[in-house]
C-alpha cells in the first residue's frame, strides 16, 4: 500500500479585499491526497485559485477551514519538510551561485561540511558543475531557474513545490528545462507540486494532473497520466499524449464558459 | 644610474609596447587625455587673461600665483594649525551623522511607526537650508569647534538618513518571500538581504552627506570662528590676498574629491559582483 504524503480536507481559503473589504473566496472545498513520490502538475484557467493552492501547502496563507497534513503533520507556516522553486529565480545578486544554493541552509542554521557537500552535489544535478563561484547575472534565464531548483532541493524537503517555474523562459529553454526537471526528479523522486498553466507541461511531466476551476476555487478533475517513464519529448506527439491535452482543455474552456470568458 | 642614461631606457621599452600593441588606445585612456588637456587649456586660459590684465588679477588671481602662493601657506605652522581644526570639525561632525544616521534610516525603513514618528521632521529638515540655523547654533555652541562640528552633523545627517530609509523601502518582496519559504527569521532576513541591498544607497547617502558636510564646515567657519580653512580663506579674501584665498578653496575641493574617490573604492569593493 501506498502512503498518503500530502491531505488536504474540506480546505476553504478566503481573502479580504483590503481596499473594498469584501470577501473573496479563493478556494472552496479542496479534497484531494497525494501520494510519497508523486509527481503532480496543477492547471487552471487564471483565477482558479491554483496559486494560493500553492502558497497554502507553502505555509504562506492560512487556510480558512480545513486542514492541509503533510506526513501526518497539520500545516501552520513554513516549515523545513517543504520549499518551494519560485517563478523568478529570486537570487541574491551579490551571491554566488554556491552561497545562493547555500541560502536555504543558512537560513535554517544547518550549515556544515556535509551540507555544503549536499549544496555541491545538486548543483551537478542541475547541471551547474563549474559555475559554482559564478554571479546570477552571468547566467541565463534558464540557469538561473536550475540555480533556484537546486536551492529547494539542497534543504532536502519532503515535498517539492514549484509554481509556474518555466513560465518566463522562452519556448525552446522551456520544452529543454522539461526534460531536465524530470531527469532531475527521476534522480530524487521527490514528491512534487508544480503549477503551471501549459496543458502539455503538466501532462508531459505529471502522474497525476489535477484541473482546478475558477470562482471559487475548486478541483475539477483529478487525472492519472499514464504514460510511461522515462519520457523523452518525443512523447507529446504520442496519440495517448494528445488525448489528455485535449481532454484537460475541453475542462478548463467549460469551466472559463461557466463564467463567461469566452 | 644618471637621468641621462634612464630617459632613453624608458622610451626603447614603451617603442618595444608599441610593436606588441600597435596604437591601442582604450577610449576611457582617450577620454582622460581629453580631461587633462581641458584642465591645462582653462590653466593657460587664466593665466593668460590675468596676465594681460583683462580681468584685474586682484579679484581672479592666477594659477602661478596661486602656486607661489600655496608654497608660502605650506611652510606656515598656522595654515596647518587651520587645516587640523577644520578637519577635526569635519571628522567629528560627520562621523557623528553616520553612527547616527545609518542605523536611524534603516530602523526607519524596516518599522512603519518609527517612520511615521520621525518621517516629518526628517523631511521638512532636508529641505530645510541648515545655514539658516547659524546665528542660533553660534549662540548656543560658541564660536569655536562645538558650533561647526553641530552644522557639520546637521547638513550631512539628512541625507544619509534620507538615503538608508528609501534602500530599506526599495527591498525586493520576492526576495523576502524566498527567505521565508526557508523558515527565515525577521532577523535573518534583515542580515542576509535587507543589509546588503541597502549598501550602494547608504555609499550614494555618504558620498551626498560629504559634498554637504564640505559646504557646512566653510560656511560655517566664514560666518564665526577663530581659526579653520574657512577662517583662513575669509581672511584672505578680505585682505585681498586673492592668491592665498584660492589655496584654500582648492584645499578644500581636493579634500573634496579625495574622500569621494574613497568612497567610489569602497563601493567598488562592494560591488564586485556587479556586471560591467
Amino acid at each position: 500500500m501506498t502512503q498518503q504524503k500530502l491531505t488536504s480536507q474540506f480546505l476553504d481559503v478566503t481573502y479580504v479585499n483590503n481596499k473594498t473589504g469584501d470577501e473573496i473566496v479563493a478556494l472552496k472545498n479542496i479534497n484531494l491526497s497525494i501520494e510519497d513520490g508523486e509527481f503532480i502538475c496543477i492547471v487552471g484557467p487564471s483565477g482558479c485559485g491554483k496559486t494560493t493552492f500553492l502558497n497554502t501547502v507553502m505555509g504562506f496563507i492560512k487556510p480558512s477551514n480545513g486542514t492541509i497534513l503533510l506526513d501526518d503533520t497539520k500545516i501552520e507556516g513554513p516549515g523545513r519538510d517543504r520549499s518551494m522553486v519560485f517563478q523568478s529565480p529570486n537570487l541574491l545578486p551579490w551571491r554566488s551561485v554556491l552561497d545562493n544554493v547555500m541560502y536555504g541552509i543558512e537560513l535554517q542554521k544547518r550549515v556544515s561540511k556535509e551540507t555544503k557537500a549536499l549544496a555541491l552535489q545538486y548543483i551537478e544535478l542541475v547541471g551547474l558543475k563549474g559555475f559554482e563561484k559564478s554571479y546570477p547575472h552571468e547566467l541565463s534565464g534558464g540557469m538561473q531557474q536550475r540555480v533556484n531548483l537546486a536551492r529547494a532541493l539542497s534543504v532536502e524537503p519532503s515535498l517539492l513545490l514549484l509554481d509556474e517555474p518555466f513560465s518566463a523562459l522562452d519556448a525552446q529553454t522551456r520544452e529543454f528545462m522539461q526534460k531536465e526537471l524530470l531527469r532531475i526528479w527521476s534522480q530524487t523522486r521527490k514528491t512534487s507540486i508544480f503549477i503551471t498553466h501549459q496543458i502539455d507541461e503538466a501532462v508531459y511531466l505529471a502522474d497525476r494532473v489535477f484541473v482546478f476551476g475558477a470562482r471559487p476555487g475548486h478541483l475539477v478533475e483529478d487525472i492519472k497520466i499514464e504514460l510511461e517513464r522515462p519520457r523523452e519529448l518525443k512523447v507529446k506527439r504520442d496519440a495517448r499524449f494528445t488525448e489528455y491535452v485535449d481532454r484537460i482543455w475541453d475542462l478548463i474552456e467549460k469551466e472559463s464558459s461557466k463564467q463567461g470568458f469566452s | 644610474m644618471s637621468k641621462e642614461e634612464a630617459i632613453p631606457m624608458k622610451n626603447e621599452t614603451s617603442e618595444q609596447k608599441k610593436v606588441n600593441r600597435p596604437k591601442k588606445i582604450s577610449k576611457s585612456q582617450k577620454n582622460f587625455m581629453i580631461s587633462v588637456v581641458s584642465v591645462l587649456a582653462f590653466l593657460i586660459f587664466w593665466e593668460i587673461i590675468s596676465y594681460l590684465q583683462i580681468i584685474n588679477p586682484l579679484f581672479i588671481s592666477s594659477p602661478i600665483g596661486i602656486i607661489q602662493a600655496a608654497g608660502i601657506l605650506f611652510t606656515d605652522v598656522s595654515f596647518w594649525t587651520n587645516i587640523r581644526v577644520s578637519a577635526y570639525e569635519f571628522a567629528v561632525g560627520f562621523l557623528l551623522a553616520i553612527i547616527i544616521g545609518i542605523p536611524m534610516g534603516i530602523f526607519a525603513g524596516w518599522n512603519h511607526t518609527f517612520n511615521s514618528i520621525i518621517n516629518p521632521f526628517v523631511s521638512a529638515l532636508y529641505v530645510t537650508p541648515k545655514v539658516a540655523l547659524l546665528p542660533i547654533i553660534i549662540i548656543a555652541f560658541g564660536i569655536g569647534v562645538a558650533s561647526k562640528i553641530v552644522i557639520v552633523f546637521l547638513m550631512a545627517f539628512f541625507p544619509i538618513v534620507m538615503s538608508a530609509t528609501k534602500a530599506m523601502s526599495t527591498l525586493d518582496q520576492n526576495l523576502i518571500k524566498t527567505a521565508r519559504s526557508f523558515t527565515a527569521t525577521e532577523f535573518q532576513i534583515f542580515k542576509t538581504i535587507a543589509l546588503p541591498s541597502t549598501v550602494p544607497f547608504l555609499l550614494n547617502g555618504i558620498r551626498l552627506g560629504l559634498g554637504q558636510g564640505l559646504i557646512a564646515i566653510v560656511v560655517g567657519e566664514m560666518y564665526a570662528s577663530t581659526a579653520g580653512i574657512g577662517y583662513q580663506l575669509t581672511n584672505a579674501g578680505q585682505n585681498l590676498k586673492t592668491a592665498e584665498m584660492f589655496v584654500g578653496v582648492i584645499v578644500i575641493a581636493g579634500t573634496g574629491v579625495v574622500l569621494t574617490g574613497l568612497v567610489g573604492l569602497i563601493e567598488k569593493r562592494f560591488s564586485s559582483w556587479k556586471p560591467e
